[in-house]
């Protein structure tokens, strides 16, 4: 058997996705490590290495939803699924109708449950790590309220550093969702005919 | 010893004799005495348990100690260290490869997994089994490296629940994947007829026995019922065929328009299922349903047979035999092409 034999046994491979998948991360952790820089006064090293850590866990977390969710679907909704991947189109079928709205629905569930994860995530890495990052800003620190706060001792200023992951991982992730929604947009009208 | 061989000799020794007895060499040695153990309990006819304990140790070691001599070396193309995934591969090819069957699908989705475990656990084992803390650093690379291997193995999956929808639906490997952002079909491959050349094959058999070499006149009352015909069609059709997911989205069609004295049937297979054309696609077949005057095959034994004959005059017909001339029998002729239309009928 000759290795073109081999290859041809292969059937399908998923060689585009994986490409496609690996641009985007690379796209999304270097956006969300600028962020995350900036909000949690990091390194460049260390906070490429977080944004590596929680996109590469939320992607593996997304397709493992995917591949579990995609076989308790009904069949219908599975044969969209199937043509959206297949043929990048979707074809005439009871569900055709429903499936714009479900789309922008399965979006805005997506996001939120990508910054949960990223949140759930980053918190976990730092804890797992032994070490919180730098965080109190002294421009915020100035303010009036915000010295009394700290003044008070650990509990505040925990709830600040919660505040500050929170939005930092917010900011991150809406950027990066920003970027690689136009990257899929660009990617359906240019790249592919 | 002859004295040219001697830097030979010596090398080969330096080659194949450990430097000190903790090294991956020795491991190496292990595994292959765990295989003579292997092979030679097997030839006394010692307990499969024996056997199979000697073979485990042997790829465990093997795993080991190629795992081992890819470190010592520093094998590393491209900077990456491929040890422990040359490590794991071995051990879930000595998982998976022993049971036989679909084994192929388990080791790869696992391959990573196993691989970031043979990272991993001396990282976080000691030497002793208890456990330990590795240093912030280690920490950090060992959550990357789960990431990334999570990520593997899922790519690993989608490939093999793709190969899970070719087979529920097979018709969709027959068409073209060029617009996909997913998934790319490495050419040369065959490309298989599409299900719906054989249900058409299947319909024009199932039509025939029910219409060819049959009298006319109930030819043309089951034309009447083309609804009902179709509906029958269709689940024979399916019964006719392997059970499978995609039988459901194959639609069989018939219409008829009248040609000469007889009847032009279209028998379409129609696809309903996702497919890279636009509006989709169906097959058609065209079978001529033709009546053909036929002596009655039960009744004459003096008249000589005509086959195929056009429907004689009935003026011109027999007195002394009205019932067996005036019978005209149906003859069905299909094309022989099946050939494929964009759209919908």
């Amino acid at each position: 058997m000759s290795p073109t034999d081999v290859l041809a046994d292969l059937g399908l491979i998923p060689i585009k996705a994986v490409v496609f998948q690996s641009m985007l991360l690379l796209v999304a952790i270097a956006l969300e490590a600028m962020v995350l820089r900036q909000h949690l006064r990091l390194g460049y090293q260390t906070s490429v290495q977080y944004a590596a850590t929680i996109n590469l866990l939320t992607t593996s977390l997304g397709w493992i939803a995917f591949l579990s969710l995609e076989a308790v679907l009904p069949t219908a909704l599975r044969q969209q699924i199937m043509s959206y991947v297949l043929f990048s189109r979707f074809f005439d079928n009871p569900w055709l109708d429903a499936l714009p709205v479900m789309m922008v629905v399965a979006a805005i569930v997506v996001f939120f449950a990508t910054y949960w994860v990223k949140l759930q995530g980053l918190s976990a890495l730092v804890a797992l790590l032994g070490k919180a990052p730098v965080l109190e800003a002294p421009a915020l620190s100035d303010r009036p309220g915000r010295s009394r706060s700290s003044r008070r001792g650990a509990p505040s200023a925990a709830r600040s550093r919660t505040a500050t992951y929170t939005l930092a991982v917010l900011q991150a992730n809406a950027l990066s969702f920003t970027a690689i929604v136009i990257l899929l947009f660009l990617q359906l009208q240019v790249v592919l005919p | 010893m002859i004295p040219p061989l001697r830097p030979y000799v010596t090398s080969l020794k330096t080659s194949l004799l450990p430097q000190s007895a903790f090294s991956w060499l020795t491991v190496i040695y292990m595994s292959l005495i765990s295989w003579l153990m292997s092979g030679i309990s097997r030839y006394l006819g010692a307990s499969p348990f024996t056997v199979g304990l000697m073979a485990t140790l042997a790829w465990i070691f093997l795993a080991l100690g190629v795992g081992w001599a890819f470190e010592a070396k520093r094998i590393k193309p491209f900077g990456l260290s491929i040890g422990p995934w040359v490590s794991g591969g071995i051990l879930c090819l000595f998982l998976f490869g022993s049971w036989g069957g679909a084994w192929l699908q388990p080791a790869l989705i696992t391959w990573p997994l196993v691989s970031f475990l043979v990272v991993a656990v001396p990282n976080l084992l000691s030497w002793e089994l208890q456990p330990k803390r590795p240093s912030p650093a280690v920490r950090q690379s060992l959550a990357l490296l789960l990431g990334f291997s999570l990520l593997l193995s899922s790519w690993f999956q989608f490939y093999f629940r793709l190969q899970t929808w070719l087979q529920d639906y097979p018709s969709l490997i027959a068409d073209t994947f060029d617009r996909s952002a997913f998934v790319y079909r490495i050419p040369g491959q065959a490309m298989p007829l599409s299900a719906g050349v054989s249900y058409l094959t299947q319909a024009e058999l199932l039509i025939k026995d029910q219409v060819h070499n049959k009298p006319w006149p109930g030819v043309e009352r089951w034309l009447l019922n083309l609804r009902g015909q179709q509906h029958n069609l269709q689940s024979q059709v399916q019964l006719s065929q392997p059970a499978s997911p995609e039988s459901s989205l194959w639609q069989i069609n018939l219409g008829t328009a009248t040609q000469g004295n007889g009847y032009r049937l279209n028998i379409q297979a129609v696809w309903l299922g996702p497919s890279a054309l636009d509006g989709g696609y169906y097959f058609e077949k065209v079978c001529d349903i033709m009546p053909v005057a036929q002596p009655a095959a039960y009744g004459g034994t003096g008249a000589s047979p005509r086959p195929n004959a056009p429907l004689p005059d009935p003026a011109n017909a027999d007195p002394s035999r009205p019932a067996a001339v005036s019978t005209a029998w149906a003859q069905v002729r299909c094309q022989l092409e099946t050939p494929l239309h964009q759209g919908r009928p």
